[in-house]
């Protein structure tokens, strides 16, 4: 199911049972932890223009509805904030699964193959880290609001780290 | 055969408009450092102001090489490096 809200960065495909509670960080049909996702949750990236995206996200909508993919999400427009002149998509996967997911994103003539692990994203956006820190100037925060979200960004890593045996929450986006 | 080295659409025109180039089998920092001096325009962006590769992230055949041995990573005949800008991993 695409998720297409105009006011949302993203566009999202989720399997329709998100909207009763369903988590997509699932492993063989089990709910993964926060220490199974750092461990083992991660992302294909696709870069392309906005339209070959769309028409991915078409073809790739059947395989999240069948489970074979847990969720995808994908830029509605290039980050230009952060020098990016191409949109991005994130086909997310436990580590375990990533070669099956991979021949489906071949298959639909992706070439470029870069895995991207949960725990790699967090550190980008952790703080002091180059993305983060950019992220901030881009959009013109003042020093107490850069503050706030270092604070924010550290909070919500150190929980994940203090309950590695919780349920993993995504955060919203 | 060669190492493959795959360029997204947004950087094309570091590499003359290439979306491939190739390299010969070596070491990634030899493969980067080949790439450097045939293409000015991929030199002038591959380091930050203190020498570092600070805006990219290189793959080689799918995973970060920054999380394994860097640009000490072998490269063989067959593999493929995936070039993208850091922000796109976040």
């Amino acid at each position: 199911m695409i998720i297409d809200d105009p006011n949302s960065h993203f566009i999202f495909i989720f399997h329709p049972n998100i909207y009763s509670g369903e988590k997509y960080t699932v492993y063989n049909g089990r709910e993964m932890t926060n220490a199974q996702v750092m461990e083992h949750w991660g992302k294909w990236l696709v870069l392309a223009p906005r339209e070959r995206l769309d028409g991915l996200a078409q073809k790739l909508d059947r395989f999240v509805e069948a489970r074979l993919i847990p969720c995808i999400k994908y830029d509605r427009n290039p980050s230009k904030n952060l020098g990016m002149e191409e949109c991005v998509m994130m086909v997310y996967c436990d580590f375990r699964k990533r070669d099956q997911v991979w021949a489906l994103l071949k298959k639909q003539g992706v070439r470029l193959k870069a895995w991207v692990t949960e725990k790699e994203t967090m550190e980008l956006w952790m703080p002091g880290s180059p993305l983060l820190e950019r992220w901030m100037e881009s959009m013109n925060f003042d020093a107490a609001t850069k503050e706030l979200v270092r604070e924010d960004a550290g909070r919500r890593l150190k929980h994940i780290l203090e309950n590695p045996d919780e349920i993993f929450s995504p955060w919203e986006q | 055969m060669a190492v493959t080295v795959i360029i997204p659409g947004s950087l094309k025109n570091w590499f003359d408009g290439a979306d491939e180039v190739i390299c010969e089998p070596d070491t990634l920092g030899k493969c980067l450092e080949g790439l450097a001096a045939r293409y000015p325009a991929f030199a002038a962006k591959l380091y930050d102001a203190q020498g570092n590769i600070s805006n990219l992230l290189i793959f080689v055949n799918g995973d970060n090489a920054a999380r394994g041995k860097w640009l000490a990573t072998p490269l063989a005949d067959g593999d493929e490096v995936g070039i993208i800008p850091l922000a796109a991993g976040g």
